[in-house]
């Protein structure tokens, strides 16, 4: 059953580790549509069938009927289906604040050393000069609220940045007790950042560390795509590669279209080794 | 209370009394029929400078036809409740019907971003819950409304938030400001002629918005008999005396999906999101706007009967969408 493959992209790479997460022991509010929402999806069909996620539109719980058309990854019905229950917008963070959400699971576009994230602006805020994005949308909700927080973003130097051009919603802001200060709830925050090519977690002093690492990359070449030196867990965990069986309910059941997983460098075994693939 | 930072950006004046006032004199406490057309609807209850709320968004159980005659009709300054939204805030600004938005999550576009830097449009940050909470302020006829999120952000910097010392437990707390929007635009499953009105599923901040907005249009897809509304008072979910007129929309969330009644159109999402990253709604706006006097006309002549027939037979998920 849980045979590794051996040709797979980045993308499904990062939804297959996220999704080994996801237990059907806890409360997930997902963020949007993309990875996050891709690796409970998955994460219901391999090892968690009574998973209960939230999202934002105060959906409890569905058992979503996919592939989703274009965008419609709340609202619509497939992504409401079967349901426990049906509320809105407030509701979702009402149950957010109230503690219910155990893990929020989101991607971005930029992270920082502390974990806060940006999905406003890459370059200056002021006069409108830099590339802007959509807004926080309700990462800020999840990030700030819920009991642990997964990001997932792209390893690219200009997205794992020293400090985020602009805090869209809340990691650990500068350090330790910051975010009590600012009025968030205590023992809440960032817990672990997933790229296509590693995975991070943080230390006491609220700093990312890196913590695994993709088979198909070496220490050196993920550190080129950081511009920051994280701190490195003494034992780094080689993570493990998707199975067939993951990839074949991804790509035949969730990301039919390859709406989310028809982007990134794909890998193969060769020789008895994971690399990228040369075209 | 202590105030301990607070946000430096403008935001709608909060007036819970005011409010209160306009809901005594003009809100209409009488059931009276309010069945109209979008364009008297518009005409009477939509005005220059306006701030307006729209619930939920352009592709997902939204007043687009509405949204649409407000372009048709070229109101102007608008401030817009940018919540939960795509392509609408960058249709509106780019028709030059609106000149400011409160941010959760909006798609933003190369136009609104020239507009901004050109100071044709401000923008004020929030997030998407921060706004349906300070609609729900606005609802409960009260000025501000503690949250425990937002802090810490820059987003907050640009915003009419401010966090103060707790009066009850001494620890830090962020109050956002209550929001009433001028007027409201919310599209529905059905609504009877008075404005009583029932979603089906799940949703942004409709009763929030009704409540809280000085003057509210509830676009439906069915006018059903108020009879229906006492065969099942429990799924009722705006009131009729916080609605000013009643428009029969059917499909009017198209190229949007209506949850139960019909799927969204995939190429008329794309075709609207792609003009939005061009950043050119000139040719969209043409097709889906100017060429026709009224919502019948453009289901009819843009649209076509085949597209509707295709998207009413694809929504094959009816359970929990009826009362």
């Amino acid at each position: 059953m849980s045979t590794p493959a051996t040709d797979f992209n980045e993308r499904e790479f990062v939804i297959c580790q996220i999704s080994r997460l996801v237990d059907d022991k806890y409360i997930y509010w997902v963020g949007g549509g993309g990875e996050p929402m891709n690796s409970v999806l998955l994460a219901k069909r391999m090892s968690a069938p009574n998973l209960q996620y939230l999202t934002e539109d105060g959906c409890v719980g569905p058992e979503a009927r996919v592939p989703f058309d274009p965008l419609m990854t709340m609202i619509a019905s497939p992504a409401n289906y079967r349901a426990l229950q049906w509320g809105t917008m407030n509701y979702a963070a009402d149950l957010a604040q109230l503690g219910y959400v155990d893990y929020g699971i989101l991607a971005t576009l930029q992270v920082d050393r502390y974990g806060n994230i940006n999905s406003t602006v890459v370059g200056k805020y002021e006069g409108g000069e830099g590339r802007r994005f959509g807004g926080p949308g309700g990462a800020d909700s999840i990030a700030a609220l819920a009991w642990r927080t997964i990001l997932v973003t792209d390893q690219q130097k200009r997205k794992f940045v020293e400090r985020v051009d602009f805090i869209s919603s809340p990691g650990f802001l500068d350090g330790p007790g910051a975010r009590e200060r600012h009025g968030l709830p205590p023992g809440t925050g960032p817990w672990r950042v997933y790229t296509p090519w590693a995975m991070f977690g943080y230390g006491a002093d609220c700093q990312l560390m890196l913590q695994g690492i993709a088979p198909f990359v070496t220490l050196e070449q993920l550190l080129e795509e950081m511009s920051f030196k994280p701190a490195i867990a003494p034992k780094l965990e080689i993570l493990e590669v998707p199975t067939e069986e993951e990839l074949m309910i991804l790509r035949t059941q969730i990301d039919v279209g390859g709406q989310v997983t028809d982007r990134g460098r794909w890998i193969e075994l060769k020789d008895g080794k994971y690399r990228f693939a040369t075209p | 209370m202590r105030i301990l930072e607070e946000g430096k950006a403008d935001y709608l004046k909060v007036d819970p009394d005011g409010y209160r006032a306009s809901v005594r004199d003009h809100k209409p406490h009488q059931m009276v029929s309010k069945l109209m057309t979008h364009k008297e609807a518009v005409e009477r209850f939509v005005r220059d400078g306006d701030y307006l709320a729209y619930d939920c968004n352009y592709f997902q159980r939204g007043p687009s036809s509405l949204i649409r005659e407000i372009i048709r009709q070229r109101k102007k300054n608008l401030w817009l409740c940018g919540k939960f939204t795509y392509v609408a805030c960058a249709l509106l600004v780019e028709a030059g019907c609106a000149d400011r938005i409160d941010i959760g999550f909006i798609g933003f576009g190369p136009w609104i971003a020239r507009a901004v830097r050109e100071k044709k449009c401000t923008i004020y940050e929030y997030s998407n819950a921060v706004i349906t909470l300070r609609l729900k302020a606005g609802a409960m006829g009260l000025p501000f409304m503690p949250a425990r999120s937002f802090g810490g952000t820059d987003g907050f910097q640009h915003s009419g938030c401010k966090i103060v010392e707790d009066p009850f437990t001494g620890k830090p707390v962020l109050l956002v400001p209550a929001l009433n929007p001028d007027v409201s635009i919310i599209h529905v499953h059905q609504a009877d002629e008075f404005g009583n009105a029932r979603v089906f599923g799940t949703g942004i901040a409709h009763a929030e918005c009704a409540l809280a907005s000085k003057r509210v249009i509830v676009s439906a897809e069915e006018i059903v008999a108020t009879d229906e509304f006492r065969r099942d008072p429990a799924s009722t979910s705006i009131a009729h005396f916080t609605v000013d007129a009643v428009v029969h929309a059917p499909f009017g969330a198209y190229p949007g999906t209506v949850q139960g009644y019909y799927a969204s159109d995939p190429m008329g999402v794309i075709e609207a999101m792609g003009a939005m990253f061009r950043g050119d709604f000139t040719e969209y706006l043409k097709k889906h706007v100017y060429s026709v006097q009224s919502h019948d006309e453009y289901l009819q002549k843009v649209v076509g009967t085949e597209k509707l027939a295709e998207i009413r037979r694809r929504e094959t998920i009816r359970e929990g969408y009826a009362s």
